[in-house]
């Protein structure tokens, strides 16, 4: 099974029954796989702060949902985090491509790769990274945590899960 | 018109309509017209109560949902018009309040200055249904029919600019005390489970 079948899985399991996305290049599959189950309400966005109210409006409904970009349509998203979801305690779950790693040889991701984890540490949101193909049987336990903690809660995706090694 | 005769005339047509309210103007009448504790008020992420009012809607589809929103809130999130007409919530309907400035900070001019037509732009971006109204006669006379139509619908409420840091205050609470009431009445009204076992 590949890395999107198996993290569209544990998301199943979790009773996500809505997504809202805006894709990077590595999210992509995941949405597309998303996109294709008849269980899940998907809802593609035009700015990924959509994704974060919707999700938060979800929340009222009784519906469990995930918000999936990528690490810099995350970072768009920080005014709406703080002012909606710290304001009232509202948990919105994230799935965000962890760009601007050492293995992500893309120049204009850099500036993410530097400054994301500090600027989550500094809005002290919880985050978890999955590395490796085991690690995404964490995703239940990672939505749980996001529900008790009532705030934004970063699931990051790395290159090596999604892509596999960097080879240059 | 006057937002507040608007916005008094639109909850008297409420029925059981769940309403998110734009920070702002917006929410301020609603809560004065209302004092509804099953009606979501943002104190922020201005632009969004239009997506939260959508994800709510798409989530609650039994539950006919007003969003009243006004133009500075719509004006920071134009794209959610196409989120909203993509979707196409049947039971999601859409006002804007349109005096043209942000009142609520003390009735400074927006940045287009009357020269927009956003229900033209609704139209545009792929709603089926949207109008703008003048005057409160005409309001009142078009209710019924804006009342029985599906959405996605975009009422569009021109109403007269008016001075004053908060002429109209806001609702009484705020934060996660706002989350809890809103929650805990959707989950009295409709049986679902907001929050879990444990309250959260």
């Amino acid at each position: 099974m590949d890395v999107a079948a198996r993290i569209h899985e544990q998301l199943s399991k979790c009773g996500i029954k809505l997504a809202a996305s805006l894709p990077d290049d590595w999210v992509a599959p995941l949405i597309e796989r998303i996109a294709a189950d008849n269980h899940i309400r998907h809802v593609r966005v035009a700015r990924e702060a959509e994704a974060i109210a919707i999700c938060s409006g979800a929340f009222f409904g009784g519906v469990r949902a995930v918000a999936l970009m990528g690490a810099t349509g995350l970072l768009t998203c920080t005014g709406e985090l703080a002012t909606l979801n710290l304001r009232h305690q509202i948990p919105v779950f994230l799935i965000v491509s962890q760009r601007g790693s050492i293995d992500d040889h893309r120049i204009y991701q850099e500036v993410q790769g530097r400054r994301t984890i500090p600027l989550l540490q500094a809005y002290d949101f919880p985050y978890h990274i999955l590395d490796r193909p085991d690690d995404v049987s964490a995703i239940p336990d990672a939505f749980e945590t996001c529900r008790m903690q009532k705030r934004p809660f970063v699931l990051f995706l790395t290159r090596r899960l999604v892509k596999g090694e960097a080879t240059a | 018109m006057r937002a507040g005769e608007a916005i008094y005339l639109l909850a008297r047509h409420r029925g059981d309509a769940v309403a998110v309210c734009a920070l702002g103007m917006a929410a301020n009448e609603w809560w004065a017209a209302t004092k509804s504790e099953d009606s979501f008020y943002m104190h922020g992420a201005m632009g969004f109560a239009a997506s939260f009012a959508l994800g709510l809607a798409l989530s609650l589809p039994q539950a006919p949902v007003w969003l009243i929103n006004a133009d500075g809130s719509l004006c920071m999130n134009l794209g959610c018009l196409l989120t909203e007409a993509s979707q196409a919530a049947r039971n999601l309907k859409h006002f804007v309040l349109d005096n043209g400035v942000y009142q609520t900070v003390g009735g400074l001019p927006m940045v287009n200055d009357g020269r927009t037509d956003y229900a033209a732009i609704a139209r545009a971006a792929g709603f089926p249904r949207a109008r703008t109204i003048e005057a409160l006669a005409e309001f009142e006379w078009q209710l019924p029919a804006i009342m029985g139509e599906d959405g996605p619908a975009l009422t569009v409420l021109r109403v007269d600019p008016e001075m004053g840091f908060l002429r109209t205050p806001p609702m009484t609470y705020e934060g996660p005390e706002m989350k809890y009431r809103f929650g805990r009445a959707l989950e009295r009204r409709f049986g679902i489970e907001v929050f879990g076992p444990q309250g959260y």
